[in-house]
């Protein structure tokens, strides 16, 4: 992918199509009445980037999209999309003036318009002559697959469509900028698995820089280049979706990117090259050490669905080559078996009661047989306790540890 | 790779500076929405000033004659004594009585057109729904003089049969009849309230007592009281509609001296010396009856949940009507519109056609009485008054009523929108009759002139107090259509380059188009034919057109009244007809989403 900054040549008033700038948002801030929404976020984003921002819902991201868009004014900090300022103190240019799309969570599309129509509607701000905005039209909604019903109203077409249209109008333009407000939210599983394929592919060859919401965490690290996650109008961690994954910058990006299950206990030595002992009810285990902990400290261990595999039988005797990860294996009893074709799921619960979900095997374990389950130091993080419980508003912690678990293999 | 930075550390230390300076910012920061809405509500507040503080004035005076110079006493409940004894204490029984068999009737009539109209194949639906707007835009007035034409000595009916129909002209020109054309003016009202939730009613509720082994009755008895809140809100709109009507009071009424509390109320105002404390002691009254039929409306509701629209539920089926009972019901509908609405027609269109004197047959009938009225110049020039003050209250109704029914739908649950709401229902639960004997009493008193306040004996009050009547349903009707379209429609187009007029223009007006058309037809016509406000607030040598008509039919020129009344609804069913012709050739997305709806 060609990541070029727009030259100091081009006119700061207007982009040409198609050139895309990079996006320096700084210490942006926004509140509403006494609710601070977004707090000093700063982050940047090459250009022809994609990035996700993160979070549950009150998060700040949707705030954060409409300050992007121009439709919030923020009360401080500044946006600037290459050699311009969308928005820096008492600036603050209109959504018209900002050369960008959007895609909406509820497509937005306007109901008197053709699919055609809300297409060539937002083309005209290049003023194209009618065959030019003809061919366009119908070359865009093409590539989304709609060219057979360009003439159909929205209340035709499926959701899917709907959503596609309003995708077609985001990219027909070729804006520098293109912003995404959770576009899938409102489609069915499969396809939304389908339609994130199909912007994956779309918005990296129109080469636009992208900023894409969402509070799905198997939806932002399939599409990112980078990801931000957001808590409470702050930007927690921003990074790549792997090194979020691997290294979470705080138990609430932990569970928030999907979880197995949380031990309590201590710690017990100091750790050593990044790994810390840990004694918990469950039983004893090795995990990464985030941040530090002292002896005998209280810690949090957050286990990542990936790191549990099931062991065989328990009570056999360990062979040799598993005898250094004896300490490391837990036993439980399986709770539940659900199917997932490529194998099956469990639920384990461990001696102490405590419960690891999304354990996956490709054998099934019988509901109520005693298991041994391993755990990858990897993917069990041990924080110091005082920073393990979640911070701010307790609402997001039971949602969280709900999560759909995400498979990094 | 992307260089994204996060960088806690200055960012932190930033914040520590910013501290201890940010506190009047802050400060400021805190209080601004709250400055700001309060701005936002300003021109509300001025609006409520000049529209409906008149009415509170005048509802002063009945307490505190003194203080506006009625009279000796500071503060007496002598008023209210004089009230409720004598002909006034018969007009306010009659008056409840009225409203409460009015409010029955329509509810049931209408419960039953709306199960026929939404539940079953009954034919015609387009018909009965036309019907029904025809009733709801019609003044009651002219349903009333229909009926007094065809029954009044020398009326239609004497004249068509050769006797006088003495034991109708006493069943019609009374309580039977002011409740059958105050119910008949109330069903469109009372079916409104009943098929919004007879047509989300889904059938699940029917079929579920059904499987579990209730009969037809029994169903019945598990659906009705689901739309419970539906019958209540019908019932209370319709009692108070009926109690504060002024049309009736001022024809049937008045003729079959059978006073009702709004015409002794226009009475103590018109007569000479106008005595402002007794109408005042009366308009109390009529607010209160108006109130209590709101409050019995939601006590009858409080702490039962009737949430029975979901995104689950699903369009009902339609019961098939087998040939018999399909003839039975349209019988029973054609029957009530014809009593409604076809009889006080044919009154109008025989009394127009007839001539004025001596035998009648159908060589007889001649357009006499329209070229007379034509050519008489009075028709010409209160139609033309009328119509261009209709015409400039309607205009504002819209613009002002688009704006405020905006902040409506937009500030729903917030104070500022709560606020509103409530003051809207309070305009239009303000009987007219009490708005415009407000607007005379206040800006008749001294202090008006001396505040440079010259308004009494205008035009512009008279327009004033359209709006106050126009406005607040307009605002209303407004808050709807302009809710339902979503914020990020417009904000679509702006992102997608377009300024701000252009983008409201593109991508909102199509969609709320017919709204406004709608909203500004029926402001006009209800405007164009409104009887109490006209009457009372008139300017001296200005006759407005309802004025004109009722004031033939009092004059005993039968003909020429009637005439005038059929020229202008037929003028007025032309200019809707055009409008909304015109709404769907220039605006097919209109038409569409119509359509869609």
């Amino acid at each position: 992918m060609t990541a070029t900054t727009t030259p100091a040549t081009s006119a700061p008033a207007t982009t040409a199509p198609g050139t895309t700038d990079a996006l320096v948002v700084e210490r942006l801030s926004k509140s509403f009445g006494a609710t601070r929404v977004l707090d000093e976020v700063s982050f940047s984003v090459e250009p022809g980037r994609f990035l996700v921002l993160l979070g549950p819902s009150g998060s700040g991201k949707t705030t954060l999209l409409r300050c992007l868009a121009g439709i919030e004014r923020a009360d401080g900090g500044g946006i600037r999309l290459g050699e311009r300022t969308l928005a820096e103190g008492r600036t603050h240019l209109p959504p018209d003036r900002r050369e960008l799309a959007m895609v909406f969570q509820d497509y937005a599309l306007w109901p008197h318009m053709t699919a055609a129509e809300n297409v060539a509607y937002a083309l005209r701000r290049r003023r194209p002559t009618k065959e030019q905005s003809a061919a366009q039209v119908a070359a865009c909604l093409d590539r989304v697959g709609l060219g057979a019903h360009a003439e159909r109203y929205p209340h035709q077409l499926s959701g899917g469509q709907q959503q596609r249209v309003a995708l077609a109008r985001a990219l027909v333009a070729r804006p520098g900028l293109l912003l995404f407000d959770e576009p899938l939210s409102n489609l069915d599983a499969d396809l939304r698995e389908r339609l994130r394929v199909e912007i994956a592919a779309l918005t990296r060859e129109s080469g636009a820089t992208v900023v894409y919401i969402t509070h799905d965490q198997a939806e932002a690290f399939a599409l990112a280049d980078t990801v931000g996650v957001l808590e409470q109008g702050r930007l927690v961690q921003l990074a790549g979706p792997e090194e979020v994954y691997q290294r979470p910058a705080s138990p609430f990006v932990a569970r928030f990117t999907g979880l197995a299950g949380e031990l309590t206990g201590r710690a017990t030595g100091a750790p050593h090259v990044g790994r810390v002992m840990c004694a918990t009810p469950a039983g004893s285990l090795v995990a990464t050490a985030m941040g530090a902990h002292d002896d005998d400290a209280a810690v949090q261990v957050l286990i990542r669905p990936a790191a549990v595999t099931l062991a065989e039988e328990p009570g056999d005797p360990a062979d040799g080559r598993t005898a250094p990860l004896a300490s490391q294996s837990l036993t439980g009893t399986v709770a539940d078996t659900a199917y997932r074709g490529r194998g099956y799921d469990h639920v384990v619960e461990l001696a102490d009661g405590s419960r690891l979900t999304g354990v996956f095997d490709r054998r099934a374990c019988p509901r109520g047989a005693r298991v041994r389950v391993t755990l990858d130091p990897d993917g069990c993080f041990a924080y110091p306790a005082s920073s393990a419980r979640p911070t701010g508003a307790g609402q997001d912690a039971a949602p969280l540890s709900d999560r759909t678990p995400v498979e990094v293999p | 790779m992307t260089d994204t930075t996060l960088t806690p550390g200055p960012r932190a230390a930033a914040r520590a500076d910013q501290a201890s300076p940010a506190g009047p910012r802050r400060l400021a920061r805190l209080l601004r929405p709250q400055v700001a809405g309060a701005l936002r509500l300003l021109p509300w507040g001025l609006f409520a000033a000049v529209l409906l503080l008149p009415v509170a004035g005048f509802l002063l005076v009945a307490v505190s004659p003194r203080l506006f110079g009625q009279g000796d006493a500071w503060f007496t409940w002598a008023p209210f004594q004089q009230v409720l004894s004598g002909w006034t204490a018969h007009a306010l029984l009659d008056s409840l009585a009225v409203g409460l068999g009015a409010a029955l009737l329509a509810t049931v009539v209408a419960l039953a057109l709306a199960w026929l109209t939404e539940r079953t194949t009954l034919a015609g639906q387009g018909v009965w729904r036309v019907l029904l707007w025809a009733l709801l835009l019609a003044p009651s007035y002219l349903e009333s003089l229909g009926w007094t034409w065809l029954v009044e000595p020398q009326g239609v009916l004497a004249r068509l049969l050769g006797q006088d129909p003495v034991g109708l002209r006493s069943v019609v020109l009374g309580p039977a009849g002011v409740i059958w054309v105050l119910a008949s003016r109330g069903v469109p009202f009372a079916y409104l309230a009943v098929t919004a939730l007879l047509r989300g009613l889904g059938r699940e509720f029917e079929d579920a007592a059904r499987t579990h082994g209730g009969g037809r009755l029994a169903t019945a008895r598990v659906v009705l009281p689901m739309l419970a809140p539906a019958l209540w809100a019908a019932f209370a709109i319709v009692f108070a509609e009926s109690i504060s009507d002024y049309g009736v009071a001022a024809t049937l009424a008045s003729q079959g001296n059978f006073p009702l509390l709004t015409g002794a109320m226009e009475q103590s105002i018109s007569t000479f010396p106008a005595d402002f404390p007794l109408a005042s002691a009366m308009g109390w009254l009529l607010l209160a009856l108006v109130g209590l039929a709101l409050l019995a409306q939601r006590r009858s509701l409080r702490g039962r949940s009737y949430q029975v629209l979901s995104g689950r539920t699903r369009p009902a089926r339609r019961a098939r009507l087998g040939a018999l009972r399909q003839t039975a019901a349209l019988v029973g509908v054609g029957g009530f519109f014809l009593a409604a609405a076809g009889v006080p027609a044919f009154g109008a269109a025989a009394a127009s056609l007839l001539p004025s004197g001596g035998k009648v047959t159908t060589a007889s009938l001649s357009l006499a009485n329209f070229r007379h009225v034509l050519r008489s110049g009075e028709l010409i020039s209160a139609l033309g008054y009328s119509a261009r003050l209709a015409a400039i209250t309607a205009c504002a109704a819209v613009i002002l009523g688009a704006v405020a029914g905006r902040a409506l739908a937009r500030q729903g649950g917030g104070r500022a929108g709560r606020l509103l709401d409530l003051l809207l229902l309070a305009a239009i639960a303000l009987p007219s009759v009490l708005l415009a004997s407000g607007y005379i009493f206040t800006y008749n008193l001294p202090f008006a002139s001396e505040l440079g306040i010259d308004l009494y004996g205008t035009t512009t009050l008279l327009v004033l107090g359209y709006l106050a009547g126009a406005l607040p349903s307009a605002a209303r009707l407004l808050s709807g259509p302009l809710g339902q379209v979503s914020d990020s429609l417009l904000w679509a187009a702006r992102i997608h380059g377009r300024r701000p007029v252009s983008a409201w223009a593109g991508a909102v007006l199509p969609l709320v188009a017919g709204s406004l058309v709608w909203t500004w037809l029926i402001a006009f016509c209800g405007t164009l034919l409104e009887l109490p406000v006209s009457q009372l607030l008139a300017p001296p040598g200005q006759e407005p057109l309802s004025v004109a008509i009722t004031r033939q039919l009092q004059g005993y020129d039968l003909g020429a009244g009637a005439a005038m009344t059929v020229v202008v609804v037929a003028g007025s069913l032309v200019l809707i007809g055009l409008v909304l012709g015109a709404v769907r050739l220039f605006l097919p997305a209109a038409r569409r989403l119509e359509a869609l709806a």
